[in-house]
């Protein structure tokens, strides 16, 4: 499947929470940044969608999986940061157990970022992901939103795996 | 609080066993905590953890939100729920009624050996109350858990179990091989669980078959 042409009206949160609904998912976990604070307002206000805030992102991993054994399709929006505080669990359960969870993550820490603490963590989190085995992209900011989420849920589903997909901050603060 | 004189896993397993609602699923811990249910009830409903320790809680409780029809039992050790405490909270604040955890309290990471716990003494129940769980109790009788099991299903929130169990430290060797990926398709094929359908080019769905 194509991308098709960037439109820069498209206001991109919304229109990763318009994909999600079209794609049936009723479930999103999440431990917030500042990021994605507000999306995770919006999930909470869909009928169809329900929130579960985690206190930890190893703790929302296990959540979505149980989920997604239940038969709910299910997003994780997590921190880049927290991705990498739950590599045991994203080893030892959802890829062993081969669950298809999408990672909606925000990616701190890259060049361009204004919070300079974050710098660690963004250095780190490609060579981690692909240490761990975990299947990846960094989402392009100037390309519609929508097929990119679109593509890596079809990842995650097709490849039996997580798939994380990385979001700026033009992606994903509402 | 642990007594001197605490009755077996074994004791409390056969008393779930006797009791367990039908449509019932079961979310064990790894180690013996799932081996010795293996032995005892290997039905398509259970779901067995390998490892990922102190992550039993976390994912019951997702199931159970998927799943609200049915009743779901959860069984996790106190070192492992050490590792993530957090939880407890988590499901304090979904808190679904359809939710039991049985929680096996020995005192030690039995899975690994027998190592001391941090802190083997803390009342458990009182943290999960705490936590917002409001149906949470210490339980040293195997009799009287298979009364809570079968009883109405009436109750507001999850329900929290502390069982006071002697450590089994000896390894049970399960009748069946517990490969993960077999554990969970056979699982979410006895649950009417929907499937992903795909299509050629992306894009497909979640559906019933």
């Amino acid at each position: 499947m194509s991308i098709s042409a960037p439109n820069s009206e498209t206001h991109r949160p919304s229109e990763i929470l318009r994909t999600l609904k079209r794609l049936g998912f009723g479930a999103v976990v999440s431990v917030p940044d500042s990021w994605l604070g507000e999306v995770l307002i919006r999930v909470e206000q869909e009928p169809d969608m329900t929130l579960v805030r985690a206190t930890h992102e190893e703790e929302a991993l296990a959540i979505a999986c149980g989920f997604r054994l239940g038969g709910v399709r299910t997003a994780l929006l997590v921190q880049n940061a927290g991705v990498l505080s739950m590599g045991a669990g994203m080893v030892s359960l959802a890829q062993r157990y081969q669950f298809p969870i999408l990672m909606l993550v925000s990616y701190r820490g890259t060049h361009d970022d204004p919070v300079y603490y974050h710098l660690p963590k963004g250095r780190a989190t490609e060579p981690v992901f692909r240490g761990i085995g975990l299947s990846f992209a960094c989402a392009d900011r100037h390309l519609p939103i929508g097929p990119q989420i679109e593509h890596a849920a079809t990842f995650a589903e097709e490849g039996s795996c997580p798939f994380a997909l990385l979001l700026s901050r033009e992606d994903i603060q509402w | 609080m642990v007594t001197n004189a605490r009755p077996t896993r074994t004791a409390y397993y056969k008393a779930l066993s006797r009791n367990l609602p039908p449509q019932s699923l079961v979310v064990t811990s790894l180690g013996n905590a799932s081996y010795l249910w293996a032995s005892l009830h290997d039905v398509p409903e259970n779901f067995y953890f390998e490892d990922a320790m102190g992550l039993t809680l976390p994912l019951a409780l997702g199931l159970s939100m998927a799943q609200p029809k049915r009743q779901v039992v959860a069984v996790e050790g106190d070192g492992a729920l050490l590792m993530h405490m957090g939880a407890l909270v988590t499901i304090g604040a979904m808190n679904p009624a359809n939710l039991t955890i049985l929680l096996i309290q020995n005192g030690v990471h039995g899975a690994s050996g027998g190592q001391a716990l941090t802190n083997a003494t803390l009342d458990l129940a009182e943290l999960a109350r705490a936590s917002g769980i409001a149906h949470a109790e210490n339980v040293d009788d195997p009799d009287v858990l298979g009364a809570k099991i079968r009883t109405d299903r009436s109750r507001k929130g999850a329900e929290f179990l502390v069982l006071a169990t002697e450590p089994d430290l000896d390894v049970v060797r399960p009748p069946i091989a517990l490969d993960p990926v077999v554990t969970k398709h056979r699982f979410m094929t006895a649950i009417g669980a929907p499937r992903y359908v795909p299509t050629l080019f992306g894009g497909g769905m979640l559906e019933l078959r």
